[in-house]
């Protein structure tokens, strides 16, 4: 509702970065990616998109697995969707099915009798980047480890970020003894060594999203904490906030009325460098062997093979290639936002 | 594996020997049956050449040359010991009591008590000879706190009970209670008392780099600290037309230079500055190792070769106080819902091989009928329908509330592919493994503290196959045991206790067959794989017998081992030249199956 007050004012800088072309488009394609992941199981997976079988029509992707007794297959665990088209094109009926542009999930493993793992990229196979070192195909692990990545990632914004603006808020407007002990602990903590927790967590119980999610907040919600608090008491000792207290408004008006708004850009320009230090960070604990238990799809984990593999040169290069384009989109996309809501250029309000 | 068996039983019979002071006065008993042996196969080859140095490499530098007291336990231990020959040894092949320092050997009627005759011929590297005095002094050697040894000082004390001089060249070796492998702990080394003399409180620090007269083929010649360590052979030994020692030890000079990174250990090899490169790792042998240019060019062999040990019971460890795997069924379900086949074949290359049975390469006390059970979905079908469970929406068996969800717990994480493997493949049998990777001392104790569902490990090996620990009841439902799978079975116990009362190997192989058998029937061990060989890469003009290896080698290079291996002069010229030259040779890879178990 704040917001809305300020549209004319925020159209304004969206029409500021928009104009940064790099930016833009850095946006658009990371839209781009969102949404690939998102829908990944409509073109990455090893069900069906459709099936039609003696006259029913199936939907496989989402949902229940279908045994493979429901197509005539002499077995009642998941239906092998490649077999069956396979099996399907040899009986010449009516019966078709069309499977995803990557007939592959992230966790099977192609194994063949006379070759080993890693495959190399081969169009034959659709295995467009090839697989890795045990048989998975690498733009499944790629695909899907993007949305474990980003998944993690938006979860630690938004906790960190309600977490450094509340009290990055109150240590600003309170100011005092409650600035005071915060701003010691804030130091106390920062000191402990994020990375010695997070191993001897993962040795103890084996971590998943909720608990990396956790301990990552317990120690990233300072740095925030600090801008917040700096642009509080800026903006504290403002005209207007005066102004305001004269005319009787109480504290949490003065706060999400007049002080919040008037710090937003600062908290928007953070967004996009935070995306990244989440996914560099989920990233380097995979690699790293602290992070989400296997088999998770992990860019970490693809890193680690590749480094180990070398002579597996797809491996490596196409999980270096993802991360530099996700990397180098957030940064541009940063840059933007961090220009266009430059408070220098709208520094009208008195 | 079986190397490292081997050298524990060494070190357990080196170190059981000593009791107190015996009196001159002890009556050797009459009607001893004094045995030897002279008629075992040989394993060497009467044509090996003596002479050349071979170079090997030590991954740190060890902190000091004693081989008791802090710091000693480093692998060098195992060099320095390996030059101290012990009363009799193992035949490597046959497993049969062989003579060393002794030459005839005799077993008390009380079954605690071995009678030993020392060989008059034997010698320390100094000269003296070796005397029953020498025994009695490591009893009293390995019980003094001087050593700073706790561990030493307790085993000598609980395990050995005495040694009874006869003469300067007769003895008796009493241990502290019967054993059917009585040989196993009264087999000690002796101990120079002229070098140590008293021991006082300055042990550790006076002989941190003292080199202790020994009675093996070498002793150590050169140290630089930090950098490497020379042995030479003795020209002399006392022992060396001995005829199990003929044809070993043959090399002039083993040096020991520290190379403390795996990578660099390649390349070292590959520059030929090292004689050989352990290449089992299947990264090695089917990638890194696979064709380099010294192979290409016949400079170098591989050698695969085929051991027969006593393999590690690795594999799944079913916790039987989950509710999960009360029923019978669902064990044996699971079991056949573990896709071996696929993981030894499609992911490990075949280099591995299925293991059937708890003890495998146990001798006699294997059961050979006892055969792992296969991957079939239609047998998982079966039984868990018999126990009335019914497949889920997505494929995986529930009852009532229960789910076939198993967490396996494991800390390797070089094991994860495998595991991942199985996981997949488990999943079409209506089995869902969630993997739960801790660090090795964290999945330890999960597992000794019995919350485990699946563990997925291997155990150590002995001599003779051990149930007591692993099966028996009294272990079982409680924190730090071995009892991991929580067997509690009346007829278990019986046959274990059975089994661990008698002295007869006959009643304990019998036994042995059907403890197995039980295992099998109880299903809460699922046997996995076994390695069950060596790969080498070496330089072509190293020569060994025709069969280079024993049942038992941990390699082909064992240079205070079996050390079967030889230079040949001829073909390192003709090598060398050749590599200047250009010249190539054939590459060649040897792959010996001799004891490869059928």
């Amino acid at each position: 509702m704040t917001t809305m007050k300020l549209a004319p004012l925020t159209l304004k800088k969206i029409k500021r970065f928009r104009s940064i072309k790099r930016g833009y488009y850095s946006l658009l394609i990371f839209c781009f990616m969102l949404l690939i992941t998102i829908f990944a199981e409509l073109w990455i997976n090893n069900r069906a998109l459709l099936v039609y079988y003696e006259g029913h029509v199936y939907f496989p992707t989402y949902g229940a697995m279908t045994p493979g007794n429901t197509f005539g297959l002499e077995y009642d665990y998941e239906t092998n969707y490649r077999d069956l088209q396979k099996k399907i094109e040899l009986e010449e009926g009516n019966n078709f099915l069309v499977m995803p542009l990557v007939p592959y999930n992230a966790f099977e493993m192609d194994l063949r009798d006379t070759e080993f793992p890693p495959f190399s990229p081969s169009w034959k196979d659709k295995h467009y980047l090839g697989t890795d070192a045990i048989g998975r195909d690498m733009v499944a692990r790629l695909v899907y480890g993007f949305r474990v990545c980003i998944t993690f990632s938006l979860f630690l914004l938004v906790i960190t970020f309600a977490i450094g603006i509340a009290l990055g808020c109150l240590m600003g407007y309170w100011g005092g003894k409650f600035d005071l002990f915060f701003q010691r602990l804030i130091e106390i903590w920062s000191s402990i060594p994020f990375l010695y927790i997070i191993m001897i967590i993962a040795s103890i119980v084996v971590p998943n999203l909720t608990i990396l999610v956790l301990v990552s907040v317990l120690f990233g919600w300072m740095g925030l904490t600090w801008y917040m608090r700096t642009a509080t008491y800026k903006e504290k000792a403002r005209d207007y906030v005066m102004a305001a207290k004269a005319l009787g408004a109480s504290n949490n008006r003065i706060i999400f009325y007049h002080i919040l708004p008037n710090t937003i850009s600062l908290i928007v320009t953070f967004v996009p460098f935070s995306v990244a230090g989440g996914i560099s960070g989920l990233t380097a604990l995979d690699y790293l062997g602290f992070g989400l238990p296997p088999p998770t799809p992990s860019w970490g984990e693809l890193l680690q093979q590749g480094t180990t593999n070398l002579q597996a040169i797809w491996i490596i290069s196409s999980t270096v290639t993802a991360l530099v384009v996700v990397m180098v989109s957030i940064t541009f996309i940063g840059e933007a936002v961090r220009e266009g809501f430059d408070p220098k250029l709208h520094s009208t309000f008195e | 594996m079986i190397s490292k068996i081997f050298a524990r039983f060494w070190l357990i019979i080196t170190l059981f020997c000593f009791g107190t002071l015996g009196h001159a006065t002890d009556k050797l008993p009459e009607n001893l049956q004094w045995q030897t042996n002279d008629t075992a196969p040989i394993f060497a080859s009467p044509d090996a050449k003596k002479g050349g140095t071979y170079r090997t490499y030590l991954s740190a530098f060890p902190l000091t040359l004693r081989t008791v007291g802090p710091d000693s336990n480093s692998s060098f231990r195992g060099a320095i010991n390996g030059n101290q020959l012990s009363l009799i040894s193992l035949h490597p092949n046959t497993e049969e009591l062989i003579p060393e320092l002794a030459t005839h050997w005799a077993f008390g009627e009380d079954k605690k008590t071995m009678y030993f005759k020392l060989d008059k011929r034997a010698r320390w590297s100094d000269g003296k000879p070796v005397t029953a005095n020498d025994f009695l002094y490591t009893l009293e050697f390995m019980r003094s706190q001087h050593i700073v040894a706790p561990w030493y000082n307790n085993y000598y004390t609980e395990k050995l009970d005495k040694v009874v001089k006869y003469d300067d060249h007769t003895l008796a070796i009493v241990a502290t209670k019967a054993d059917p492998d009585l040989f196993l702990i009264v087999n000690i080394t002796p101990t120079p008392r002229h070098f140590y003399g008293e021991l006082n409180k300055d042990f550790v620090k006076r002989y941190n780099w003292s080199i202790v007269p020994n009675t093996g083929p070498y002793q150590i010649d050169k140290i630089k600290k930090g950098k490497s360590i020379t042995f030479k052979r003795k020209k002399k030994w006392w022992a060396k037309d001995l005829k199990y020692f003929q044809g070993r030890f043959n090399v002039d000079r083993v040096i020991y230079t520290v190379i403390r990174d795996q990578t660099t250990v390649f390349e070292y090899f590959k520059k030929k500055r090292l004689d050989d490169f352990i290449v089992t790792f299947p990264n090695y042998w089917h990638e890194k190792a696979k064709s380099i240019e010294i192979y290409d060019k016949g400079y170098i062999k591989k050698h695969w070769f085929y051991t027969d040990s006593r393999e590690s019971p690795a594999g799944f460890w079913l916790n039987l106080d989950k509710d999960l795997f009360k029923d019978p069924n669902v064990r044996y379900a699971f079991a056949h819902a573990i896709h071996m086949d696929k993981l030894l074949n499609g992911l490990l290359r075949g280099d591995y091989s299925r293991l059937e049975n708890h003890n495998t390469g146990y001798g006699e006390y294997t059961n050979p009928n006892i055969r792992a059970r296969r991957f079939d979905i239609k047998k998982v079908e079966e039984l868990m329908t018999a126990s009335r469970w019914k497949r889920g929406t997505d494929g995986i068996w529930e009852k009532g509330n229960l789910r076939y969800s198993v967490k396996v717990t494991y800390s390797f994480d070089g094991h994860t592919p495998r595991l991942v493997l199985l996981k997949e493949e488990a999943k079409k049998a209506g089995v869902d493994l969630q993997l739960q990777r801790l660090d090795g001392s964290a999945a330890f104790k999960l597992i000794l503290e019995k919350k485990h569902d699946a563990a997925w490990m291997g155990w150590s090996t002995s001599f003779r196959p051990r149930y007591w620990q692993s099966y028996h009841s009294d272990n079982a439902h409680k924190a730090q045991t071995n009892n991991i799978t929580n067997t509690d079975d009346p007829a278990m116990d019986k046959m274990i206790r059975a089994y661990r009362d008698s002295i007869d190997p006959q009643v304990r192989i019998r036994l042995a067959h059907q403890i197995q058998e039980k295992i099998q029937e109880i299903g809460a061990f699922v046997p996995t794989y076994k390695v069950g060989y060596f790969r080498t890469a070496y330089w072509r003009w190293w020569q060994f017998p025709k069969v280079a290896a024993t049942k038992n080698s941990g390699g082909l290079f064992e240079p205070f081992g079996t050390s079967l291996f030889w230079l040949d002069p001829a073909i390192k010229k003709e090598t060398e030249q050749a590599m200047k030259t250009g010249k190539h040779f054939k590459p060649e890879t040897i792959i010996d199956t001799t004891f490869k178990p059928k």
